[in-house]
């Protein structure tokens, strides 16, 4: 079984990633599980300045997902480059670097002030932020403003380039599509799904931000279903994401197309997860003869 | 830290609300009072999350541990219902633990409710050391009080309702005790928050060093997630619970 993914100019071993805000640098798991076995990291979102984050609570489970308002608490790109990156570059595993900003600009000076490391294999854009300049609204809802902010980051950087796509949106596919005529290497599919949960003895909010982003195994139909829309919407790769818990779940993500997947939420129940899902992977592609990731695409049409 | 599939040896309701379950431990690395583990109680998607308890005891030549928790939510109901023999997915041990007085100083243990785990496992600590110390656990009424020697023996007890021990909250047997204080006094105190607030308040008005073991929601449990927030007076403003906690000096805490 031939397990590289090829993305843009830049190759994962395989196809088991771990997303992005569930995996802090990768430090943090390491004397849990053998970081070497993962196709890539991908690091939580890095902000141009520190970001402490929102009030708390910040975490509430709900049924069979958590919703979360973490508020894209990070060290910011400058500690990043300075604690962060020497761990990450001993690691064969690709490092993508998540990229979080509220205007062009802020995405751009983070990825330059990132270019000079070379063990950074490429970057995912977090485009669910708001957008400071365009009256709050996410990048990621507007195909205008992703495509023209993929092509800024194009061309700041020759490094494979992914576009995180958020649920939060009438027709995912305009935006994948407008990723992709951007210039983008790869989609992310998905980030968090809008929520809300209300203490009704209170009356108020559990979330003092109101809303969160909700993840886990309750939104795994939806990523499938829209890794199987994008994947026909777009000729790049796309990795799919939401609520992987097991082998199963990814197989159920490769065969609707996706060509990566990522385990979020699934690292807080058992850190082990991505790794017990490329072995079942593994398996599972000796016993259907399957011989490589390509070759799942071809089931359902 | 590291994760195991721990053996338990023995699981027991303690009191009307209290549990005691006994667990191997597999790691190398002896866990510390006021460290906490993580547990998955079923390999099931609802619950979902592992949830942190803090260890209540360390048997060294047993390799075997204890956790003191109430059954109040779907986590606790299922590991209520645990039998000896069954196996828990186990990640610990986890986070920093209370500091060890020295020989002059006389330390305040505090526990409140669930905080009552951690400060049974310091108080055993310090009296294999040696060293003096008064503990006191504040329960709403009799029936709350585990059945267990070791609290019975080295703990004063104290109600809301007066059912059994002092009658009121732990912090007004404290200030019942002000005159015991000295300049090495040192508190130490793990319950609900406005317990831990009036420890703080109690701490900073006799000019004692305090520390606190706090209680929030966690998803990793490792410092990956951010999730745990607590707010702090220093920059950048929030800790980490699960990794620069779950023990704080209590004048770190922003306690507004
Ligand atoms: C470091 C640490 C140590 C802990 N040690 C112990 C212990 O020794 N014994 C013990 O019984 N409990 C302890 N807890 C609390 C324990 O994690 C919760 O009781 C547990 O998560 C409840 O799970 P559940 O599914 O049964 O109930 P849930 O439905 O998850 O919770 C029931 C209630 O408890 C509250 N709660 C849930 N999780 C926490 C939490 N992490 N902190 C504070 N409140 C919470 C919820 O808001 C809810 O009101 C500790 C928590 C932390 C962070
Ligand atoms: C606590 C938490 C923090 C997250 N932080 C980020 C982030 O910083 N950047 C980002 O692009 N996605 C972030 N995500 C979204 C995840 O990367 C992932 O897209 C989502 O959780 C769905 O996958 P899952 O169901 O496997 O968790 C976060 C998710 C969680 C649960
Ligand atoms: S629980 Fe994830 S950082 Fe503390």
């Amino acid at each position: 079984m031939n397990l590289t993914v090829n993305i843009g100019n830049g190759i994962f071993h395989n196809p088991v990633c771990v997303a992005s805000g569930t995996f802090g640098y990768g430090s943090e798991y390491e004397s849990l599980i053998d970081l070497n076995k993962l196709g890539a990291i991908f690091t939580k979102a890095v902000t141009l300045e520190p970001r402490t984050g929102n009030e708390i609570p910040r975490i509430i489970e709900t049924p069979s997902g958590i919703l979360n308002s973490i508020g894209l608490a990070n060290v910011g790109v400058k500690r990043f480059v300075q604690e962060k990156i020497s761990f990450l570059e001993k690691l064969p595993c690709a490092t993508v670097v998540n990229v979080a900003g509220s205007t062009e600009n802020e995405y751009i000076e983070v990825i330059k002030n990132l270019e000079n490391c070379k063990s950074i294999w490429g970057y995912e854009i977090n485009v669910s932020c708001p957008n400071v300049k365009h009256g709050g609204l996410a990048f990621g809802t507007n195909p205008f403003q992703i495509e023209n902010l993929t092509k800024l980051l194009r061309q700041a950087t020759p490094k494979p380039l992914i576009i995180k796509l958020t649920p939060n949106v009438t027709d995912i596919t305009t935006i994948a599509k407008a990723a992709q005529d951007g210039g983008a290497d790869a989609v992310s599919c998905i980030n968090t799904l809008i929520g809300m949960v209300i203490d009704t003895q209170k009356k108020v909010t559990v979330l003092p931000m109101k809303t969160g982003g909700l993840s886990g195994p309750a939104i795994r139909p939806v990523g499938v279903a829209l890794t199987y829309k994008v994947s026909r919407a777009v000729s790049i790769p796309v990795i799919g994401i939401g609520g992987i818990m097991d082998a199963d779940d990814a197989i159920q993500y490769l065969l609707a197309g996706a060509s990566a997947i990522q385990v979020g939420t699934g690292n807080f129940v058992d850190p082990s997860m991505a790794v017990n899902v490329l072995e079942g992977i593994k398996k599972y592609s000796e016993r259907e003869n399957i011989n490589s990731i390509n070759e799942f695409h071809s089931f359902i049409q | 830290m590291q994760q195991f599939s721990a053996n338990i040896f023995s699981n027991s309701k303690i009191s009307n609300c209290f549990y005691e379950m006994v667990f191997s431990w597999k790691p190398n690395t002896i866990p510390l009072p006021g460290q906490f583990v993580t547990i998955r109680a079923e390999p099931n998607t609802s619950p979902l999350l592992r949830r942190p308890f803090a260890l209540s005891g360390f048997y060294e030549s047993k390799k075997r541990c204890s956790i003191i928790y109430q059954k109040r939510g779907p986590v606790t109901t299922l590991l209520a219902g645990k039998s000896p023999d069954e196996q828990i997915d186990i990640i610990g041990p986890l986070g920093n633990p209370f500091p060890i007085p020295g020989k002059k100083n006389k330390a305040i243990l505090i526990a409140g409710g669930t905080g009552i785990g951690p400060v049974v496992f310091l108080c055993s600590r310090l009296k294999n050391l040696n060293l003096e110390y008064i503990s006191i656990f504040g329960a709403k009424t009799k029936s709350s009080i585990p059945d267990n020697q070791f609290i019975k023996q080295n703990f004063v007890i104290c109600t809301d309702d007066g059912s059994a021990g002092y009658k009121g909250t732990t912090t007004d047997y404290l200030k019942s005790i002000s005159n015991l204080m000295t300049s090495d006094t040192i508190l130490f105190a793990c319950g609900p928050q406005p317990m831990l607030k009036s420890c703080n308040d109690f701490a900073c008005s006799h000019k004692l060093p305090c520390y606190v073991s706090v209680e929030q929601i966690m998803a990793c449990g490792v410092g990956a997630c951010m999730g745990c927030a607590i707010k702090i007076t220093k920059e950048p403003g929030f800790a980490r619970a699960c990794k620069e906690g779950p023990v704080f000096k209590s004048t770190e805490i922003d306690w507004n």
